[in-house]
């Protein structure tokens, strides 16, 4: 059920601040709205609100220590592990604020999966152990195993390079195998949303390439937030960005969002245009 | 056209010898190694070989001296005064480790040399029923003891491991409130004299009339002198568990509890097994408390619950101290009997540890 069906269209008619694509052509599978993020009394983000469209790609770029990765995982409630933590604002996802009391967060992260920054493969489990690790931790059924195996490993790209050795040990992959190996696993679990934490900014080239070839076909069936310090890879990558900055010892904001190839074709602030060419961050 | 092949067009492979580039020391260095070495040597054998002054005292107050000026003097030499203070470092940290590796194999070699003549095929396994203390060393062994030890160490186990895991894993997984103040009272638990824990068993098991001394008591109060070491390691090795497994566990909607049991703890498995060696290791050779709780026998006793039970140390300690040369030889033979299970612990704990490397 989409967030249009269950809310009412003014939740997808949030005026996105400084958003001048329509969005309204695609239905929503996600959305923030005000969202502020606080580490004690520090707060580190203000006022985010940006709509994901159904199967798209968005990336959220912007220099370092500006809160994308905060915002991230904000998304799926991982924020909330870090002692002292606070959020203000709403996350919707299915027509509903996730931070609702009577949500589980562990359905949200079951629906809403995610890629880590470094590659984190389960060391005491096999590679095939690995894909389906979250089957077993989440205790979701799914029959045939080696079908999921096979077709999620495929999707990550992965599957050629360790058919051949699928109980050998995770923890004898490369650091671009065992980034793939994370992302079958984390679509073992069939999320709707995957989040991407520079899933790319450990790797190589060539491995990077491979997984952006993997997102551009993952976002056939999924909904994709990357996070990425690489302008390139955003432009080749996301049908939309949003672009966060925080001044000195300011919270975060988004300057400005909308489709890719407007923010690094036609940026409407004097800043974005100084960041996607380059000249700070 | 065709081209064959021909080896001596190849340019030859130059023979390089394996060399060391940084090793190489000028000839004053080798030189004043050895000078500095031998002279202090020679001075002390001759004060040892032509005076009275005990060993003791010429090696401690006239040959450690001489041997950090030797080295001074040697280090000034080669490298000038920025090498003084290395010298001095170096000769104190090898003189260190020489004197811990010393008391340690006289420990050894003393148990080993005293306790031999009694060690035989029948002592590891009969036992002291017929067997009085000017009986010779023909007759009788300790395998009442050495099984004794075994089930009072094992039950001890039972109860401490899941208590001490438990705790570790509400210190580093759960993270609750209390964290400061259990942590305060494992560390404040594991200062516990082990006569206080025979004690504390003898007073609310045994003299209430819960149960008899035994191997149950026993292990009772072997596992509260177990349960801190246990405790404390397994935290040890759960904090090197990267907090990317959890967050990546959680991130695949996994519940805390599936978490810890399917992810962190494999992922420690290996120093886990460490930790509850250790713990182990650190009771058994305890005699305090089984003089208290367990008591000890001469036959063999099997029932936990079927009274006083021979162990190692008690019996170690119910022997070293008759008039009669064989039952001190026996308590030696035991001693070494027990240095020797402690060790093959350690080296288990070893292997296993070095095992957890090796895997990341």
């Amino acid at each position: 059920m989409s967030i249009a069906e269950s809310k009412g269209v003014d939740t997808i008619q949030t005026p996105a601040v400084t958003d001048s694509s329509p969005t309204t052509d695609r239905e929503i599978e996600m959305s923030t709205q005000d969202v502020s993020v606080w580490f004690g009394k520090r707060k580190v983000l203000e006022g985010v609100s940006i709509d994901f469209p159904k199967r798209s790609v968005t990336a959220l770029i912007g220099p370092s220590g500006c809160g994308k990765s905060t915002f991230i995982r904000t998304l799926n409630r991982l924020h909330e592990l870090i002692p002292g933590a606070a959020l203000a604002g709403s996350v919707m996802y299915e027509g509903k604020d996730i931070y609702d009391r009577d949500v589980d967060p562990v359905q949200i992260r079951l629906k809403i999966g995610m890629v880590f920054q470094k590659p984190n493969p389960f060391p005491s489990m096999t590679i095939r152990g690995n894909v389906l690790a979250g089957l077993k931790l989440s205790g979701m059924k799914r029959s045939n195993h080696d079908d999921i195996v096979e077709e999620t490993l495929r999707a990550a790209g992965l599957w050629n390079e360790v058919k051949d050795r699928l109980g050998a040990a995770a923890g004898e992959l490369s650091g671009g195998q065992a980034q793939r190996l994370v992302i079958a696993r984390a679509l073992a679990v069939q999320p709707h949303v995957l989040l991407m934490d520079e899933p790319c900014s450990a790797l190589d080239p060539a491995s990077t390439l491979k997984i952006e070839e993997t997102i551009r076909d993952l976002s056939k069936d999924v909904t994709i937030i990357i996070v990425t310090h690489n302008m390139q890879q955003a432009v080749r990558v996301s049908d939309r960005t949003a672009f966060f900055l925080a001044a000195e010892n300011e919270p975060g904001h988004v300057v400005e969002q909308g489709l890719t190839t407007e923010i690094f074709g036609n940026p409407q602030d004097q800043r974005t245009l100084d960041y996607v060419n380059g000249r700070f961050g | 056209m065709t081209t064959t092949f021909d080896p001596s067009a190849l340019p030859q492979l130059q023979q390089q010898r394996i060399e060391r580039p940084w090793r190489r020391k000028p000839p004053i260095f080798t030189w004043s190694v050895v000078l500095a070495t031998l002279i202090p040597l020679a001075i002390v054998g001759w004060i040892y070989w032509s005076t009275d002054i005990p060993g003791a005292i010429v090696m401690t107050v006239i040959y450690l001296p001489l041997q950090l000026i030797a080295s001074g003097v040697a280090a000034f030499a080669t490298r000038g005064r920025r090498g003084i203070l290395d010298s001095v470092i170096i000769v104190n940290a090898i003189g260190a480790t020489l004197f811990t590796l010393i008391v340690l194999l006289s420990v050894i070699g003393s148990l080993i040399a005293r306790g031999i003549t009694a060690i035989s095929a029948h002592f590891i396994y009969q036992n002291n029923v017929y067997v009085s203390p000017s009986t010779p060393l023909e007759y009788g062994g300790i395998g009442h003891a050495i099984l004794g030890t075994v089930i009072i160490v094992g039950i001890s186990m039972l109860i401490a491991v899941p208590i001490g895991v438990a705790t570790a894993i509400y210190i580093t997984e759960v993270r609750g409130r209390a964290v400061p103040y259990v942590r305060f009272f494992v560390q404040a638990m594991a200062g516990v004299p082990s006569v206080v824990a025979g004690l504390f068993i003898l007073t609310i098991i045994v003299a209430t009339g819960a149960f008899q001394q035994g191997a149950f008591a026993g292990g009772l109060a072997y596992a509260i002198l177990m349960l801190p070491t246990v405790a404390r390691t397994a935290e040890e090795v759960l904090k090197l568990v990267p907090e990317d497994l959890r967050t990546g566990a959680l991130a695949l909607g996994s519940t805390r509890a599936r978490t810890v049991l399917r992810v962190v703890l494999p992922a420690a498995r290996t120093g886990i097994i460490t930790a509850i060696i250790l713990g182990v290791a650190r009771v058994i050779g305890e005699t305090a408390p089984l003089l208290l709780a367990a008591g000890s026998a001469d036959a063999t006793v099997v029932n936990p619950f079927g009274g006083p039970i021979a162990a190692i140390p008690t019996y170690i300690f119910n022997n070293v101290a008759l008039p009669y040369p064989d039952a001190v030889a026996r308590a030696w033979a035991s001693a070494l009997v027990l240095i020797v299970l402690v060790s093959i612990l350690f080296v288990l704990a070893r292997v296993i540890g070095r095992g957890r490397l090796s895997s990341k």
